[in-house]
């Protein structure tokens, strides 16, 4: 926490600015580390519903439609390539601590093998070239830059071990494949 | 109004730290509370829950929770920024509609994630007392202090209500915190906040619970000897602790009024305190004489995981009538500063 105090506005009375920030601790829970241990050897997994069959990424520990727990013997590889569902492109403001500079696109992407997206994946190239459907590859960071950050709470993250996602030219996939994916 | 009982209840251990996502401690509690009630998932016609993202320190980290009740087909839902308690108070009231007749009550809180000495203070007036960060300790120990100048009550009185829930949460496995220790070691200790001791505040838990409630006939089909609610009130002291004499606690008095504490014997009480000398405060605003059995749990000095402290005391009042055969027993469930806002239940065996 820390604050600071304005005063000098040119205004009558006198304007307090309160910077409020909070720490937390997340302990990475036995089901992210081994996901981010796979991630860290190149290998993006995730869990096979015993009844539905639908395969999420990362794993959730659960399907939550039907309700029955998933564990390690639920485990599946899933693809490094897959299907742009949906795409935003980003122009960033230059706030304090900004890094980024020019417009970028982020994407959600259905991975092969997947029944679920992966959001927030940042797609390389021009970005007037990014549509749904169109199939992009994993550029993974090389093995010593694929960091063990944990890959955070919230449940759509995949980790820092993949620099971002190219192109790969083949043909967009059929609308139909990914239809119920699009945000 | 229909006849509203709790039928099952369940709760994870309460602990700090806790490896899984919230959403993953949910998931077994909501799923045995269902097993437990006998009732299909998907009959539950109401579901309703209380959680803080504060806690989690995750935005819309109770729409994640979600997943844990197995929401497809689409389920009539909602969600309280408060303890599981209040959530209950909304399932009982859309109970009372009447074109449904059961619901289940969810709640999670992550405690440990953060220091609540500074996460609890973003809860504060913005403008003149949070930028203060004045923690729920220190806030804590000015209501002591107050507490203990107008009742006469004395640090041993506090430290008496600390031995006996250490001594009680030794039975039950859910609790943090328990052992056998006298008043007089206890006061040995030094002062956390003068004159609060570390025996005088809750340790700090994670945890999640759930409550199934049904109706009338469909909780006597459901449970061989359901808790009926047969009053529940909650009510709200000002928000600035600046404003509001300490020393008591005027929102419990008048829910535990409105409940129908006062229309017949109570023989244990569940009470949501998570410091000593506000056991004391809740027992004088409720009037509960030293024939009452109070928190056999342990309470909230033994285990407090925030958001789900009060209705792990609702949880406890139905143990206490469905497996120990008790007749009339109250939960109080509390949130806020200095015991701010108070909710007090009133349940009954048939």
């Amino acid at each position: 926490m820390s604050d600071q105090t304005q005063t000098d506005t040119g205004l009558p009375g006198k304007f307090m600015q309160q910077m409020v920030s909070l720490d937390y601790r997340v302990l990475a829970s036995p089901l992210q580390q081994r996901f981010d241990a796979g991630m860290r050897a190149g290998r993006i997994t995730g869990h096979k519903c015993p009844v539905c069959s639908r395969v999420y990424v990362p794993p959730k520990g659960y399907c939550p439609l039907d309700t029955v727990a998933t564990t390690e013997e639920h485990e599946v590889d899933v693809g490094d390539e897959g299907i742009v569902t949906s795409f935003t492109v980003l122009t960033p403001i230059q706030y304090r601590g900004q890094r980024e500079r020019q417009p970028y696109a982020l994407a959600s992407l259905l991975l092969d093998g997947a029944s679920s997206t992966v959001g927030q994946q940042r797609i390389a190239g021009p970005i007037e070239d990014v549509r749904t459907g169109m199939r992009v590859r994993a550029a993974w960071k090389p093995e010593a830059e694929r960091t063990a950050e944990v890959s955070a709470m919230a449940q759509w993250g995949i980790g820092k071990a993949i620099e971002h996602w190219e192109p790969t030219g083949d043909p967009d996939a059929a609308r139909d494949h990914y239809a119920e994916h699009i945000l | 109004m229909r006849d509203v009982a709790v039928v099952a209840f369940a709760q994870s251990p309460s602990r700090p730290e806790v490896e899984t996502t919230e959403t993953q401690m949910l998931f077994p509690i909501i799923t045995e509370a269902i097993e437990q009630s006998g009732i299909e998932r998907r009959d539950i016609g109401f579901w309703v829950s209380g959680s803080c993202d504060y806690l989690a320190g995750a935005p819309f980290a109770f729409v994640s929770n979600l997943e844990a009740t197995g929401a497809w087909p689409p389920i009539p839902e909602s969600h309280v920024e408060m303890d599981g308690a209040w959530a209950l108070y909304e399932a009982y009231t859309r109970l009372q509609h009447g074109d449904v007749d059961t619901a289940l009550v969810f709640c999670s809180g992550l405690s440990s994630r953060s220091d609540l000495r500074e996460t609890l203070a973003v809860q504060l007036d913005p403008y003149y007392l949070m930028p203060l960060w004045p923690d729920h300790i220190s806030l804590a120990a000015l209501q002591a202090r107050a507490f203990l100048d107008h009742n006469g009550a004395t640090e041993r009185d506090m430290a008496e209500v600390a031995a006996r829930s250490l001594r009680s949460a030794k039975d039950n496995p859910n609790a943090q915190v328990s052992g056998d220790h006298t008043a007089e070691e206890l006061l040995g200790a030094d002062y956390l906040v003068e004159p609060l001791r570390p025996h005088d505040c809750p340790p700090v838990s994670d945890a999640a619970a759930a409550v199934v409630l049904a109706v009338g006939d469909r909780a006597r089909a459901v449970c061989s000897r359901p808790a009926w609610i047969r009053g529940i009130d909650t009510r709200t002291d000002p928000h600035s602790p600046g404003v509001r004499d300490l020393a008591v606690s005027p929102s419990t008095r008048l829910a535990g009024e409105k409940a129908g504490v006062h229309s017949g014997p109570v023989e244990v009480a569940e009470l949501a305190a998570p410091f000593t000398h506000q056991e004391l405060i809740v027992r004088e605003a409720l009037g509960l004489g030293d024939d009452v059995e109070i928190n056999p749990s342990g309470g909230a000095l033994a285990a407090n995981p925030i958001m789900v402290s009060g209705l792990i005391r609702i949880g406890e009042a139905f143990r206490q009538i469905n497996e120990r055969g008790r007749n009339r027993v109250i939960a109080h469930a509390t949130s806020g500063p200095c015991l701010q806002q108070n909710l007090v239940c009133v349940l009954e065996g048939e």
